[in-house]
């Protein structure tokens, strides 16, 4: 549905003496809004008062109930004036007053009565009055003669009944399905608007009728459509049903392609332009079939209206900008055809988007400019480099930032170019700017840095001159972090240090923290420079911040060969350089727990566990990008929460560490008498089911609460104890354990079938007193299982490929699966998400639609603290066959095992989530497979690539290093122990606002 | 001035406080950017994550309509076409503000007839001139 916004700038200062509603105030029109009241009404004097109520309900005033009402009862009385105006603002008025239902009464019969006036006017504004105020009841009464005005030979009232009817069928659609006849009858209608709203509604009324759309379709693209309105809705359908049907018959002619084409030479420019975008956006889409539409766009690009040449402009970006993915992401496969002929369509309008780049409106210059950027050759990449120099400056900023992306991009395409690029980039850092477009640049650098070995030690430059002169001290800190890393593998890396060494003595203290981190990691790879750099660390011992002398101090120590901490130099790198494997949403919340307690902090004890964000939030509309200040919030209290509880419980405490605590999972129907739901809490040599019991009945109190656990299909384990609930009044929670022994460290499965046990009482709900006596009575629950999922940790890794390329490849274990007929591959992905129970990582779990193959990256803790990583890649054939690459690497080659083990079983899991799934050779031929593995790596070969350019927060470690820094700082000098905690967790606030990803896109144009 | 749609939209279909906030500070900024040297009538277009946005300066009023989904730039470039004329025509030149605050009810109703929730209804200048006064369209 649509929604055009339209509003008036009021930024003119409304309070001017000429304004007639100057000092306009609510009660005073409200006084006056007694003339409607008047028995001789003055129609003027009344139109004059509704203006001003209606003037200062749009300036946001809110009438009370009271108010409301009285204005409402008032205009009804206005009904007797015959005066036409008049009416016409009492209509309004009653639309923007919109009664309440009890009121509502009060005017209907006057609408009615209206509604079958001889004037025709008056009959449309009733309809439409009547269908914004009515509800269900009212619409039944009403209905007859809403279908009699839609086929009114009145193309006003037509229109009325016919846009009512759209706006109805959101609420009462069962009454509007009724009207579909009547609607067709004036989809035939002569009027051009009439058919346009009858087309429509029609639509709306059968868009999930596949077969009925088509129908109409086909009738229509036959016959003649008056409006150019309606024609573009036409062909808005028309693409629908080609895409819907291509999906069936794969070859032969497109239907309906003819009519596409011919709407192209239609003489309303807005018919033109749908039809050449819907030819462009067909899938599959030949060059043959989309050389028409480019000639269009491109006559458009040099017409005189703005409007036509930004939305050329924006088709043809578009068309790229597919064909781009095409050649990056894993739906590579699938758009090659597209990404091979499509730019080249384009290249053909190169010269007419260059003029654009000077065009007046900024959008248009900066979608030519992004456009040309991809198209562009490599010859022509200086020629443009020179052109947006000069545009760049009068620009803003968030048209900056697609820029400076588009350029990242090409430059990953045309690496030999790095030089010309690598030096605007450089050059539009040094001007002035905001953070997200600075951030965007360094962003560019960084990856250009990672992805081109010879733009190194350039692009390291360029970064370290920025730093001279930032104000931003994220980016500042992001940079330290990243030069740490790679500044030591240069040629040269002294000569980094005189810029690090200067944020020392020149930035704030978070800064200069940083600064010490990174002379550090110098210090520890460069043996030559290490005597230098610990000059430079006693120095900043006297550094009046005490995070950057507690880091000196901790740095001085680790790497001093006589005073080690760290122990072997080995040691000392993983330490400096290694990731922090805690959740920092969990780590905070641990701290935030520790602070009262006086024993040391042991970093071990946070849990791993990340739960992925409810996908709701994800989809959050116009939740900016930029929201730096909101730090995630909620899953891991929930963790925490378990862990207390079960550490609070003096039976567990003999079971050691918490590995996980599964998410509940319901044991009963919604609105039974009671609800129990399960949460299962896995430890190493223990499982403990934790039953949260809800009584429902007002009128019972439940007492020793126990669930009888029935474990005959679950062999490997056997109970240890229960502990029962004491009692379960109405209405408040419990909860009752039972645990489990399992053999140590192995991931036993089995069922569980429960029989929730209780003595009953009998409350009387007036005192609340329970009887004395209670009844003993069961309650059957569903079964529960314990599966592999639930011996794995999810943990995310920031960088997979790193952290795949650490991994021991002799631990890889790789085999290959045929999994059958599937409906989709996002289908199969989240399957095989679930029954490993990994965190997918990267974004990898979302499969783009339509693609043919997939990839997804999957990292996660195994019983026993193995780290395991998944590259799991799917190819889907048009017989809908699936077929999957698993690989595994983790710590020890028999939890690689371990893993296909559990896919493998997976496929004849009991939810029965593998049903048509097969071994290979089965379902699948041998050669089809081959082809299909071929294909991966052809991919996979580029995807690596690709995944290290746009990996997402690459660079958190500075602040990981300061926590683990301050960690072991706790060993040192326990003194500090409190002091540092309160540091620590302000240096995590500040974190959590940083730790969005790397590179956020923007939207904007 | 005026914001009939605008709070018309609000309260029909729910558009929050802080994000109408947010659309009036974006459009005003967008404006203050690229109005300034407008000429009369000349039309502006931009788009903003999904919407698009088609804007003028029609004497001392800017007008901004901002669509989505099938109301891309160019049926907003007719509708913003269809309020152009509509409201040259209610305040019989190209409106002052003071002009424009004298005529505010006649607008209002005007663009009652242009918009419903929404939904275009009507583009045709005269109807809408004879649809405010409840006079039937010449054209059946």
């Amino acid at each position: 549905m649509a929604q055009p916004f339209v509003k008036k700038d009021d930024d003119l200062d409304e309070e001017e003496e000429y304004s007639p509603f100057y000092g306009i105030e609510k009660g005073a029109v409200l006084q006056e809004a007694r003339v409607f009241h008047d028995p001789q009404l003055d129609a003027r004097r009344c139109s004059q008062v509704i203006t001003k109520l209606l003037y200062l309900l749009n300036q946001g005033e809110t009438f009370t109930k009271v108010e409301a009402t009285e204005v409402f009862f008032a205009v009804t009385k206005l009904f007797q004036s015959k005066d036409t105006v008049l009416r016409r603002m009492v209509y309004l008025m009653i639309k923007d007053l919109s009664p309440s239902a009890d009121e509502v009464i009060i005017v209907t019969s006057s609408l009615m009565k209206d509604m079958n006036s001889k004037t025709d006017m008056y009959r449309a504004n009733a309809i439409r009055v009547l269908c914004r105020i009515t509800d269900s009841t009212l619409l039944t009464q009403i209905e007859r003669y809403l279908k009699q005005a839609i086929v009114d030979k009145n193309p006003v009232v037509a229109s009325a009944a016919l846009v009512s009817g759209v706006h109805l069928l959101q609420t009462n659609s069962e009454i509007v399905k009724r009207w579909s006849n009547e609607v067709q009858e004036a989809v035939q209608s002569r009027a051009a608007l009439v058919q346009f709203h009858a087309l429509a509604l029609l639509h709306q009324i059968r868009q999930n009728d596949r077969l009925a759309v088509s129908k109409l379709v086909t009738s229509l693209t036959k016959g003649s459509v008056r409006s150019p309105l309606a024609q573009c809705l036409l062909i808005r359908y028309t693409s629908q049903v080609i895409r819907e049907s291509s999906t069936n018959t794969q070859a032969g002619e497109r239907p309906f392609f003819d009519y596409l084409e011919s709407c192209l030479r239609h003489k309303s420019e807005m018919v033109v332009f749908e039809a050449a975008r819907a030819i462009t956006e067909l899938s599959g889409v030949t060059s043959r079939e989309l050389t028409p539409a480019i000639t269009v766009l491109q006559l458009f690009l040099s017409s005189s209206k703005p409007v036509l040449r930004f939305a050329a402009i924006r088709t043809l970006n578009k068309i790229i900008l597919s064909s781009m993915y095409g050649f990056n992401e894993q739906s590579r496969f699938a758009k090659k055809m597209v990404a091979s002929t499509h730019p080249l369509a384009v290249t053909n309008c190169n010269i007419d988007m260059e003029s654009l780049i000077s065009d007046q409106n900024r959008s248009i210059a900066t979608l030519a400019i992004t456009t040309l950027l991809k198209t562009g050759n490599e010859s022509s990449v200086d020629r443009l480099m020179k052109q947006i120099t000069n545009f760049m400056s009068d620009i803003a900023d968030e048209f900056k930032i697609v820029v400076v992306e588009a350029i990242r991009s090409l430059c990953l395409k045309f690496p030999l170019k790095y030089r010309s690029m690598m030096n605007f980039l450089s050059n539009i850092l040094r001007e002035e700017g905001g953070f997200d477009y600075k951030k965007a640049i360094v962003d560019s650098i960084v990856i250009l840095i990672r992805d081109i070995p010879d733009a190194k030690e350039i692009g390291l430059f360029h970064l370290c001159e920025f730093i001279e002169d930032c104000e931003f001290t994220y980016l500042s800190t992001q940079i330290l972090h990243f030069l740490g890393n790679e500044g030591p593998k240069t040629s040269d890396p002294s000569k980094y240090i005189r810029y690090i060494y200067n944020r020392v003595i020149l930035e704030n203290a978070t800064v200069r923290a940083s600064a010490v981190s990174t002379l550090a990691k110098f210090g520890a790879m460069v043996d030559s420079l290490k005597p230098r750099i610990f000059v430079l660390l006693r120095r900043c011992l006297f550094d009046s911040d005490d995070e950057v002398r507690d880091r000196a101090t901790l740095y001085l120590n680790t790497l001093g060969t006589d005073a080690s901490v760290g122990g072997t130099d080995e040691d000392v790198k993983d330490f400096l350089f290694g990731p922090l494997d805690v959740p920092l949403v969990n780590l905070e919340t641990s701290l935030r727990n520790y602070e009262a307690s006086d024993i040391p902090f042991d970093i071990n004890l946070v849990p791993k566990e990340v739960k992925s964000q409810p996908l709701a939030e994800k989809k959050a509309p116009g939740k900016k990008a930029i929201g730096l200040g909101a730090p995630p919030s909620g899953p891991t209290t929930v963790v925490d929460a378990y862990e207390k509880l079960l550490s609070s419980i003096s039976e567990f405490s003999s079971f050691g560490k918490l590995f996980k605590s599964c998410s509940p999972m319901e044991l009963t129907e919604p609105e039974t008498e009671y609800a129990v739901n399960v949460v299962k809490h896995i430890f190493d040599g223990h499982v403990v089911f934790q039953y949260n019991c809800t009584n429902t009945i007002p009128e019972q109190l439940l007492e020793k609460v126990t669930v009888f656990v029935d474990a005959s299909e679950a062999e490997e384990f056997s109970e240890v104890l229960t502990k029962p609930l004491r009692s379960l009044p109405y209405d408040s929670p419990g909860q009752t354990f039972v645990a489990f022994e399992k053999p140590e460290g192995v991931p036993a499965i089995g069922k569980f079938s429960n029989l929730l046990k209780f003595v009953v009482k009998e409350v009387d709900p007036a005192t609340g007193e329970a009887d004395e006596e209670g009844v003993e009575d069961e309650y059957q629950l569903e079964d529960l299982e314990i599966v592999a999922a639930d011996y794995m940790l999810k943990v995310g890794v920031s960088n997979f490929k790193n952290a795949w390329e650490n991994m021991d490849p002799d631990n890889e274990r790789i085999d290959e699966y045929g999994l059958g007929v599937k409906e989709s591959l996002a289908e199969t992905v989240s399957a095989v998400i679930d029954i490993v129970g990994m965190q997918p990582c990267e974004g990898t779990e979302v499969v783009p639609n339509n693609s043919r193959s997939h990839t997804c990256l999957l990292s996660g803790i195994f019983i026993g603290n193995v780290k395991v990583l998944v590259r799991v890649s799917f190819g889907i054939d048009g017989s809908k066959q699936v077929a999957m690459k698993l690989a595994v690497r983790s710590e020890d080659p028999e939890i690689s095992e371990k893993i296909h083990e559990i896919v493998a079983e997976g496929k004849s899991s009991v939810k029965g989530k593998w049903r048509s799934g097969r071994w290979i050779g089965e379902m699948i031929t041998r050669s089809k497979l081959v082809e299909q593995l071929r294909e991966y790596q052809i991919r996979s070969q580029h995807k690596w690539g690709a995944l290290a350019a746009f990996s997402p927060k690459p660079q958190m470690a500075t602040r990981r290093g300061c926590l683990c820094g301050s960690y072991i700082c706790f060993g040192i000098c326990l003194a500090h122990t409190i002091l540092l905690c309160s540091t620590l967790l302000q240096t995590l606030h500040d974190f959590s606002g940083s730790c969005i990803p790397w590179n956020s896109s923007s939207n904007m144009p | 001035m005026g914001s009939r749609f605008w709070e018309g939209q609000k309260r029909d279909r729910g558009v929050p406080t802080e994000e109408r906030l947010h659309w009036r500070s974006f459009l005003v900024k967008l404006g203050a950017d690229n109005l300034r040297r407008a000429k009369n009538e000349e039309l502006f277009v931009a788009s903003h994550k999904s919407v698009y946005i088609v804007y003028t300066m029609l004497g001392d009023v800017s007008i901004y309509v901002v669509g989505k989904d099938e109301y891309d730039e160019l049926t907003l470039s007719e509708v913003i076409y269809v309020i152009t004329s509509s409201v040259k025509d209610a305040c019989d030149k190209p409106p002052t503000e003071r002009l424009f605050l004298d005529k505010y009810g006649k607008i209002c109703l005007c663009l009652d007839e242009i918009v419903w929730k929404g939904l275009l209804e009507s583009t045709d200048k005269s109807r809408i001139r004879r649809l405010t006064r409840l006079k039937p369209p010449t054209d059946v």
